[in-house]
């Protein structure tokens, strides 16, 4: 089967003054593709994530979006194979195309979580809500059985419950491609399985082709869930490919810093790496002084 | 139908059922209003049914009905609705509750145009218009400094309420420094200006006024997606669904300080309403915007015509302008309400 590239980002720079965060990224996402991107803090995630999606705007390279005509009903029937530029779609063009899930939000007034979610439609609404929106929406809330706390302010949520409303406003999105920026933060155990089970449904649906570019921590989500992953330090991709491929003992020490053992599951064809050495010697010495210096006040 | 979209709807009916009641209670409201007045024999009940002609008035009831009391009555309405409207918008672009339209520094730049035009004696136009016309030119300065700063790159919300803050000192300053070499009676005259009143508006002035607030009203209700996306998830979590939220906010800004502008120059100072309708509108509908516009437009509206028809008839024949009024009314009912509805 050809894999479809759906986002192609070729040598890709962005940086403040004195500061470069993306030194030259190559990727590209096809479609039915769970993408996990893992790295340190400040490696460059977020901003890579942003610049994809328009939020920052990059210094130099290419971004470029494939099928987009298609996939958002612009243009005439000839632009449709071809791939189009970043600087060629508008706010709305890309919000059809694209639905993001921010770190964070910063909320100032809530409304409830049903109408939060509905503002994924927002690129598809005119002056009124149509009847396909709200069964879009209505079906995206029982899809991450959101039921509960449908007619619920938003800000009285917990975060976990905030983090689930904000993916459920980018699944009502119907987009092409998910990004999202540690979806799972704030979720507990069964919950991450959760999301992160439905992402790979509503990816592999071979009927509508989506992808998903996902930046998350942790390294054995990443490992069941990804299709690929790459592997970010100081603002370059230095590794990329299947988790089998990626998640090797030495990728690992190299950009966290940890030693760590690949350990294969005796049940299935699963693997998940085993973290051996978490704290480093420096974190370690502070520990002495704090030890030390509470000895020092009992004394 | 999905039973999760039939509660949406039936929510939504709900809420439009209570904006419906409160636009009922403000007509009905502004017919008492139109039946005050020193002239006893068009009371309540006659005005009434002279102005849905079930009764023909004379020459001079119509007169006073349509020459006198009306202008007054629109002006209330236009004014609340545009002030209230205003609150709104800049509230939900700037994601802040303590913005008012007067917080733009709008309301200063019109306080020094009015004191330039009565201590220096400059003015854009002559006569009776001049402080108004010098008002709202200064008004405008403002206005232009805002379409300035948005034009830079990367403009905050907060960087919006820190140059309205700057704008309200400055123009506080030198207004200040004029009324310290002013004679009394310009002080008093200046004073005058300040102190809200829809006494000054005539009826074509009300009648002009109402036309870019009809046309506000539906533009704001377009605008209200755009709001909802930056107040539940902020600049970025905005641009995610489509909007651009510096070229949104800076239009919003201009057009929320444009009417402000409009309206305080011919009334003078009413700051109370665009702060407090929007707030109160909140308690009953929420924050959706979609509901809140329409809302805080008719709260608006309400409470300007209250305080007005109080401050006339509480110690008439003595007249208590409507900005002071709604200062007094209006500040411990918005407290009662916040108490309350964080009670809750």
């Amino acid at each position: 089967m050809v894999l479809s590239s759906i986002i192609t980002v070729k040598n890709l720079r962005f940086g403040y003054p004195k500061n470069e965060v993306l030194k030259g990224i190559d990727l590209t996402l096809h479609d039915n593709e769970l993408v996990c991107l893992l790295g340190v803090n400040g490696a460059g995630k977020s901003t890579l994530l942003k610049c994809i999606l328009g939020i920052l705007k990059h210094q130099s390279g290419n971004i470029s979006y494939g099928n987009v005509a298609q996939a958002i009903n612009v243009g005439d029937g000839n632009t449709s194979s071809q791939s189009i530029s970043s600087e060629d779609l508008d706010p709305m063009q890309m919000a059809r195309y694209m639905s993001y899930v921010p770190q964070s939000v910063k909320s100032s007034f809530s409304i409830d979580v049903y109408d939060t979610i509905m503002l994924g439609r927002r690129p598809y609404i005119g002056w009124s809500i149509s009847e396909l929106d709200r069964e879009i929406v209505s079906k995206t809330i029982e899809f991450l059985n959101l039921e509960d706390f449908a007619f619920r302010k938003f800000n009285q949520l917990s975060g976990g419950e905030r983090q689930r409303v904000i993916i459920g406003k980018a699944i009502a999105q119907s987009p092409r491609v998910f990004v999202l920026d540690e979806p799972t933060s704030d979720l507990d155990l069964k919950n991450q399985i959760q999301v992160m089970k439905k992402l790979k449904i509503l990816v592999s649906d071979e009927n509508s082709p989506k992808a998903a570019l996902v930046a998350i921590h942790d390294i054995n989500m990443a490992a069941r869930f990804a299709d690929r992953i790459l592997l970010m330090s100081d603002g370059e991709i230095i590794a990329g490919g299947t988790p089998r491929d990626v998640l090797t003992p030495e990728n690992i020490q190299k950009v966290f810093g940890v030693t760590s053992d690949v350990i294969e599951s005796q049940e299935d064809n699963r693997f998940w790496i085993h973290v051996k050495d978490e704290i480093g010697g420096e974190l370690e010495h502070k520990h002495v002084i704090w030890e030390h210096q509470n000895n020092e006040d009992e004394g | 139908m999905n039973p999760l979209s039939e509660q949406h709807i039936l929510k939504s009916r709900n809420q439009i059922k209570s904006i419906v009641l409160l636009g009922v209670t403000t007509f009905v409201l502004a017919l008492i209003a139109m039946g005050q007045g020193p002239y006893e024999k068009l009371d309540i009940w006659t005005t009434a049914k002279m102005i849905f002609g079930f009764e023909t008035p004379t020459s001079t009831e119509h007169s006073i009905i349509w020459r006198i009391r009306f202008p007054r009555i629109l002006m209330a309405i236009v004014g609340g609705v545009a002030l209230a409207t205003a609150g709104a918008l800049m509230q939900g672009c700037l994601g802040n509750p303590l913005v008012s339209p007067l917080t733009l520094g709008v309301a200063s730049g019109a306080a020094l145009g009015a004191a330039v035009a009565i201590m220096l004696g400059f003015s854009i136009i002559g006569g009776p218009l001049a402080i108004i016309g010098n008002a709202f030119l200064f008004a405008l300065i403002v206005v232009f400094i805002i379409i300035q700063l948005g034009s830079t790159h990367s403009v905050s919300a907060e960087s919006y309420i820190l140059v309205g803050i700057a704008i309200t000192f400055i123009a506080g300053a030198i207004t200040s420094v004029l009324n310290y070499f002013a004679t009394d009676e310009q002080v008093s005259q200046l004073m005058h200006w300040s102190f809200g009143s829809l006494g000054r508006v005539d009826r074509d002035t009300a009648l002009f006024l109402t036309i870019p607030v009809v046309f506000l009203v539906p533009l704001a209700l377009k605008w209200s997606w755009d709001l909802n996306a930056l107040s539940v998830g902020g600049d970025e979590f905005a641009i995610s669904t489509g909007v651009n939220p510096a070229g949104f906010r800076k239009i919003v800004l201009v057009f929320s300080a444009l009417l402000t502008a409009l309206v305080i120059s011919f009334t003078g100072l009413i700051g109370f309403v665009g702060l407090a309708a929007p707030h109160m509108a909140r308690v009953i509908v929420g924050n959706d915007f979609r509901k809140l516009i329409p809302s805080s437009a008719i709260f608006g509206a309400f409470l300007m015509l209250f305080a007005d028809t109080l401050g006339r008839t509480l110690f008439a024949p003595i007249i208590i302008p409507v900005g002071v009024m709604l200062s007094v009314i209006g500040g411990p009912f918005f407290m009662y309400l916040l108490i309350r509805s964080k009670g809750r």
